[in-house]
């Protein structure tokens, strides 16, 4: 190797920026507090709406096929189930015609599904900017679920077509909705942060997950009332917080009495859940990419 | 003068792992977990961990301003002591603490996605190495005459040249002015009047006082560019000062047949 006989450059007057008197970032061998990196995941805000543009943008490029997938896939789900569970078994619904309670359960259920499943592989498939730039890996599965969030508006606009086509009245239960669709959003952000790291750790959860939510999917009320589980079985039924979301999800849709109780439970076990898979990450996160 | 960025005593440890294999699956994580509940450990399966350190109690100080070069060999530690100053991998042992902003580009272009155009792209790149949207607003004008590919930015940059995917990556690179940036080669690619380009970028932003760390193999720009350079052998910071001096004591090293 050559070698050039060249000056050192002098150090420049440093009145560029005043130095921080206290360290603004500390690098320690050990994990940092979870209460810091939940700031610095909020600092990175921005990086989460650009996660989600970005997906989108793609997605929805080709606008025709971007938007018809999003709305296909629960509709054609939906005739499905029709011909086989309404029209074969005759499984009962609430009262309601068959297709409207389906597509009602349905598009939350693909909203929480879809976010688990493309979280799962979320951080395996931005490895390419996580091995190379620092942000909280909070923000891939929260992107992930956002992106969901958005399809599910999209596929909202035929459920009120529906709605309408069926001529529902909406009640006051409707206002109701919001939250729920956000108690939904947090459910679906603590299952994706669960599995993203646990795909890491032992990859095999990734071939497994297909089967795991379509297990959930039955032992949900999406495709039937959770009016045909024997009481008996009622209480634990209900400790999937999906059970009583759905429920409630329908309910305030359809102007339907809401079951207070499912509810209160399903509330109760996503803050719960939502709690610790916060920390449950956060404390993983550090160490992922030694594995990644 | 108070340093800007304190490392002690730094070390990363990997676990090179024997016989099992690095991600064990969940089915094999249950059968080791039955296994041993049952007190049947056997030797052969656990395989033993070699440890290895990449890195090994570094410690220096860096000036506000200072331009430091990391001069090294292939697997020396350079690139684990940039991943470790920029946050993205932590260490074994040590501390560091920062008084300042970091920005670190470890590869130009990172998050660039081909489907999207190069406006698009220049807002999604700026943003994942930590510009905000306002400041990509304020220097987009300047990224896109730099990149020289006005003409394209509404093109998908799946149907760049190479070239234009290059200069495009880089323009927003040397947008990029964190109080503390932290180079690895990225600088080093493009063809000649493109890289001068840049090097004039640089000094232009290392003479405004902005701390730099800088890798690199060129020993004739780490000279150029740097005020001090720090040489790495074996996870060891094992020389540091006058840029000129350590690139010679690396010559002498990387000549020499045996590894130090």
């Amino acid at each position: 190797m050559e070698m050039r006989d060249v000056p050192t450059p002098e150090i420049p007057d440093s009145s560029f920026y005043r130095i921080a008197r206290e360290p603004l970032i500390k690098i320690r061998a050990s994990h940092s507090p979870i209460l810091s990196q939940l700031k610095d995941a909020w600092t990175h805000r921005e990086l989460l709406y650009f996660l989600i543009w970005r997906d989108l943008k793609v997605r929805y490029r080709q606008t025709l096929l971007g938007v018809g997938w999003v709305v296909l896939q629960p509709l054609l789900t939906t005739i499905v189930f029709t011909v086989f569970m309404s029209k074969l078994v005759r499984v009962p619904s609430d009262g309601l015609p068959y297709p409207l309670f389906a597509y009602a359960g349905l598009l939350p259920w693909m909203f929480f599904s879809n976010s688990v499943s493309t979280s799962t592989y979320g951080l395996i498939s931005n490895s390419y900017i996580i091995t190379k730039v620092y942000f909280p890996r909070l923000i891939i599965p929260a992107a992930i679920v956002g992106v969901r969030l958005v399809d599910f508006m999209v596929a909202s606009v035929v459920l009120m077509g529906l709605m309408l086509g069926y001529g529902i009245s909406v009640k006051p239960g409707i206002l109701l909705l919001p939250l729920l669709v956000a108690e939904i959003a947090l459910f679906s952000l603590a299952i994706s942060l669960w599995f993203s790291v646990l795909n890491i750790r032992y990859r095999d959860v990734g071939t497994l997950l297909p089967v795991l939510i379509q297990l959930w999917m039955f032992s949900s009320p999406v495709i039937y009332p959770s009016s045909l589980v024997p009481t008996r079985w009622r209480l634990f039924y209900s400790l999937n917080p999906m059970s009583g979301m759905l429920e409630a999800i329908r309910a305030s849709l359809f102007g339907l009495p809401f079951d207070w109780t499912g509810l209160g439970i399903s509330t109760v076990v996503t803050i719960v859940l939502f709690t610790y898979f916060v920390y449950f990450f956060c404390r993983r996160e550090e160490d992922l990419i030694d594995i990644l | 003068m108070q340093p800007i960025l304190e490392v002690r005593k730094l070390g990363k440890q990997y676990r090179v792992r024997g016989f099992s294999r690095i991600d064990p699956t969940l089915g094999e994580a249950v059968v080791k977990a039955a296994k041993s509940s049952f007190g049947r450990r056997n030797g052969n399966t656990g395989g033993h961990d070699d440890l290895l350190w990449v890195l090994k109690d570094v410690s220096f100080e860096v000036l506000p301003g200072e331009v430091v070069g990391i001069i090294g060999r292939n697997g020396a530690g350079k690139s684990t002591l940039l991943k470790i100053l920029s946050r993205i991998i932590k260490p074994t042992t040590g501390e560091v603490d920062i008084y300042g902003r970091v920005g670190s580009l470890l590869e130009i272009g990172t998050g660039f996605h081909p489907e999207l155009t190069g406006r698009e792209n220049v807002y999604l790149n700026g943003a994942i190495i930590g510009m905000g949207r306002d400041e990509i607003k304020r220097k987009f004008e300047e990224i896109a005459a730099f990149a020289e590919i006005e003409r394209f930015l509404e093109t998908p940059v799946k149907y760049y040249s190479s070239g234009m995917y290059l200069r495009l990556a880089f323009a927003v690179a040397v947008h990029f002015e964190p109080e503390i940036l932290i180079l690895d080669e990225v600088l080093a690619v493009g063809d000649a009047a493109f890289r001068e380009k840049c090097q004039v970028k640089m000094r232009e932003v290392s003479g405004e006082g902005r701390t730099v760390f800088y890798v690199s193999h060129d020993l004739t720009s780490i000279q150029q560019l740097c005020s001090r350079a720090l040489l790495i052998e074996a996870g060891h910071l094992i020389d540091e000062g006058e840029p000129r001096s350590v690139a010679a004591n690396y010559l002498k090293i990387i000549s020499s047949p045996h590894r130090a």
